[in-house]
């Protein structure tokens, strides 16, 4: 399966690759850590391979999302952002009628230019559930037009989620029944959360399939970051077995060699191995691979035994 | 209880802490932050018992069939006799439908028949997994399949979303006491967080095998602990531990 690159280089090494297509994932750690950056670097390579993205905003409004990150230079303008930060409270009796399921909208961001305004008559609120129609309307609709389905989904975030749009419900079932949405719509999805304490255990980060934590701390004077894998559903450690086995293939062709054992057809199958494996076919290289081993071995337990290494001769011992 | 009546969890090294293995027919625990590779373990559990013949049954609570059979490809092991039944509920509605509990038409599905992508929620009905609607489905199953070896992944998913909250306690526990009733094997993972308390659900067990995770400047070191064990010696001591291309490995030697 091939890996979902999160835009950061040292992180997709440490993930040995990446993330696994489709799957919700966790982005955890204390307030100005990086996690929002680090979703926007998620985003920003997805873009850069024309893969349409999709970033559900909570907590700040799209316009100074936008203003953040033009301060690393980064062009975020072909990213659809769907704007689900509630309006002020109207504290007043009467309750919106409307569905704010179609009142919540999806643009370009470069089409934003500022926070939208709360409307006067009646207070958009947001719900788990609004925001769950408006993710599939929205997925729907650029099926409809693109032909093409949303490859990663970035939500900011859960804990504003959590905190504004659930309450008095069961927030347990709540998000389990979101991340199964999510897991459903089959993106490789972001989820921005925030741990707030550590004696609770949050939903989503035992049901998600992997957790990157960002670490914040004062030495001295300064501030330290770090990052973590916390958490790693890997589907295969199936490219390291393969790499393993051609390796050790190798090793027997050159004991082959020394033993003057004819194995050129070993030779050509293993290159093919190889190719596979360049192309990022691991099972049929593996298949091959394992071919080669065990007609490798075959072939070595028929030949006579080797010949002994020779020693070189010593050199006089020279008296002090 | 001598080591030969027990049976072997699947992992050489903890089968030595165990003095053995497990006393069967009891429910066990193991427990551990998420990412410490309690899923791992109950799945060497269960592939010990494929390998004798045994039959087996896993219920996903917490991830989707389809992804456990993709995240246990790399180990390579045969697991294609292995039942799986998926009990992850679906997305829930808002509006008022009819639910089909569970227990009236799921069935687990072997390995080998597991497709590669997830299972949508149909349109207009969605499946729901309550606690009770799962204990009448194994019930019928256990009588029906006479399964040997039972993982429940995880009784933390099991309490938070198939229970209601003001009886989780007391549901927990009628809950064991039907695995321990119905004298399966069972294998329960439970969820622990980064600190606190440990949920009560690790004292109703017969035994409780905790994983550990530790961060320091290398890296992330894992370690495994026998909690408790009822009814057998065990080992007292913590040995760490890695996961590997053959799953988790004890460093007993150290």
């Amino acid at each position: 399966m091939d890996r979902v690159k999160t835009g950061i280089v040292g992180l997709d090494t440490m993930l040995n690759g990446g993330l696994l297509p489709a799957r919700p994932y966790v982005i955890s750690g204390p307030t100005g850590s990086g996690k929002t950056i680090l979703s926007a670097h998620f985003l920003l390579e997805g873009l850069g391979q024309h893969e349409p993205c999709l970033l559900v905003t909570l907590d700040e409004p799209p316009i100074e999302v936008k203003s953040n990150m033009a301060t690393f230079g980064w062009n975020l303008d072909r990213l659809k952002i769907l704007d689900a930060t509630p309006d002020v409270r109207a504290h007043k009796r009467q309750r919106s009628v409307i569905d704010v399921g179609t009142a919540l909208d999806v643009r370009d961001m470069e089409d934003v230019t500022e926070i939208r305004q709360s409307s006067g008559i009646r207070a958009l609120e947001v719900n788990v559930h609004s925001v769950q129609k408006m993710i599939k309307q929205e997925f729907a609709h650029h099926l409809e037009r693109t032909k093409e389905r949303y490859k990663r989904i970035v939500i900011d975030s859960m804990t504003a989620l959590k905190m504004f749009s659930m309450q008095g419900q069961d927030s347990r079932v709540l998000t389990q029944s979101f991340l199964r949405f999510l897991a459903e719509l089959e993106s490789t999805t972001l989820i921005v959360s925030e741990r707030l304490d550590r004696k609770i255990l949050e939903t989503e980060f035992f049901l998600s399939r992997g957790e990157i934590r960002l670490h914040k701390w004062v030495d001295g004077s300064v501030v330290r970051r770090a990052i973590s894998i916390e958490k790693f559903r890997v589907e295969t450690r199936l490219i390291d077995e393969v790499s393993n086995v051609i390796e050790s293939v190798m090793k027997g062709i050159e004991d082959a060699h020394r033993r003057q054992v004819p194995i050129r057809d070993v030779e050509v199958s293993l290159s093919r191995a190889m190719l596979a494996f360049q192309r990022r076919n691991y099972r049929k290289a593996m298949k091959i691979a394992l071919g080669c081993d065990s007609d490798l071995k075959e072939r070595l337990r028929q030949a006579p035994p080797a010949p002994p290494t020779a020693i070189p001769p010593r050199p006089p011992l020279v008296a002090r | 209880m001598t080591a030969a009546a027990k049976i072997r969890t699947g992992i050489a090294g903890l089968d030595k802490m165990l003095h053995g293995g497990f006393v069967p027919g009891r429910p066990y625990i193991v427990s551990g932050p998420p990412g410490a590779g309690k899923t791992i373990l109950a799945m060497q559990f269960l592939r010990e018992g494929l390998e004798g013949g045994e039959r087996c049954l896993f219920v996903a609570l917490e991830e989707p069939p389809n992804e456990l059979k993709i995240n246990m490809r790399g180990f390579r092991w045969n697991l294609d006799d292995l039942d799986v039944l998926d009990a992850n509920s679906d997305i829930r509605r808002f509006e008022p439908t009819p639910i089909l509990e569970i227990s009236t038409e799921e069935e687990p599905i072997k390995v080998r028949a597991l497709g590669d992508r997830i299972r949508k929620t149909p349109d207009f009905e969605s499946k729901e997994v309550t606690v009770h609607s799962l204990q009448q489905l194994l019930k019928t199953l256990l009588l029906k399949r006479n399964y040997e070896r039972v993982v429940i992944d995880s009784i933390t998913a099991l309490k938070y979303f198939c229970m209601r909250e003001f009886e989780e306690a007391v549901t927990t526990q009628s809950f064991m006491r039907y695995l321990a009733e119905s004298k399966v094997t069972s294998l329960l993972t439970l969820e622990l967080p980064e600190e606190g308390e440990v949920p009560p659900e690790a004292f109703l067990a017969r035994g409780e095998i905790r994983l550990h995770k530790l961060r320091d400047e290398t890296g992330i070191k894992r370690f495994i602990s026998v909690e408790k064990y009822k009814g057998s010696s065990h080992d007292e001591f913590v040995y760490a531990f890695d996961i590997t291309n053959a799953g988790i490995v004890l460093n007993t030697a150290a």
